[in-house]
């Protein structure tokens, strides 16, 4: 089995696809954000409810 | 949604969540409260989970949260922290103490009370939201916002971008400022704008 320090990591490369993640989950908020402006509340929330009560027994 | 600054009101009609259902079921034991932190964004429509609820109340004498204590446990919930009303209580004052539904660790809510001028500005300033058949007390937006700033983490920046993005056109640009300056973070305002410190 192949050691994590036998494992060679660009982290330059790393740090730059941290800060596009970052940028991208910024710019999916301000799409959902968007998406409640165009859409009625119940429509919305039904769909976040998804997300919310996913760790709810 | 509708948020009326002059008011302090913002109209929700949203599909209720457990999550929504459970602070509904806490809150209605309590007389004076203001929730603050997470869940004001997930309320306000932020796509994510949480495991607590951070509710700020008035400093309670002894035999008023005695009293309280009686109805949380007769409302089916428990304190994690502890059984025992009178260390319950001792806690609190130092430290918030965790309700969450019998036999349940999460959700819960986080209880404090209220320590410091932030805390009161908060409560005296609170936002009513309401719902088809409650209402609930949150912080105030632009405070809100720069709170979430201050504590910085990825999620805790998504949260203010949240609040921001959906209610700028609304919120009073001063006040935000101020808060951001209040709390050292107005160098983070690009971050609400373009994601760029």
């Amino acid at each position: 089995m192949v050691s994590i320090k036998d494992i060679k990591v660009d982290l330059e490369e790393l740090n730059k696809f941290k800060s596009r993640n970052a940028k991208e989950r910024l710019d999916f908020i301000d799409w959902w954000v968007n998406y409640m402006k165009n859409n009625k509340d119940k429509k919305w929330s039904e769909e976040q409810n998804v997300i919310v009560d996913s760790q709810i027994d | 949604m509708d948020y009326d600054m002059s008011k302090r009101e913002v109209k929700l009609d949203r599909e209720l969540s457990e999550l929504d259902n459970f602070v509904i079921k806490f809150i209605k034991l309590l007389k004076n409260y203001v929730i603050v932190s997470g869940y004001v964004s997930i309320l306000l429509g932020r796509t994510r989970a949480t495991e607590d609820v951070d509710l700020l109340v008035p400093k309670m004498e002894k035999h008023d949260f005695i009293s309280f204590w009686r109805k949380v446990h007769d409302e089916g919930f428990w304190c994690i922290n502890t059984s025992n009303a009178d260390e319950a209580f001792d806690i609190l004052n130092e430290h918030a103490i965790r309700f969450a539904k019998k036999e349940k660790p999460v959700p819960n809510i986080e209880f404090k009370v209220i320590k410091n001028d932030l805390d009161k500005f908060s409560y005296d300033n609170r936002i009513k939201v309401i719902l088809a058949f409650e209402n609930l007390y949150i912080s105030p937006i632009e405070l809100q916002i720069a709170y979430k700033l201050f504590l910085g983490s990825e999620k805790d920046i998504e949260d203010a971008r949240h609040i921001y993005s959906l209610l700028k056109d609304k919120i009073n640009k001063e006040e935000l400022i101020s808060s951001l300056e209040t709390l050292g973070v107005f160098n983070k305002l690009g971050l609400l704008e373009n994601g760029k410190y």
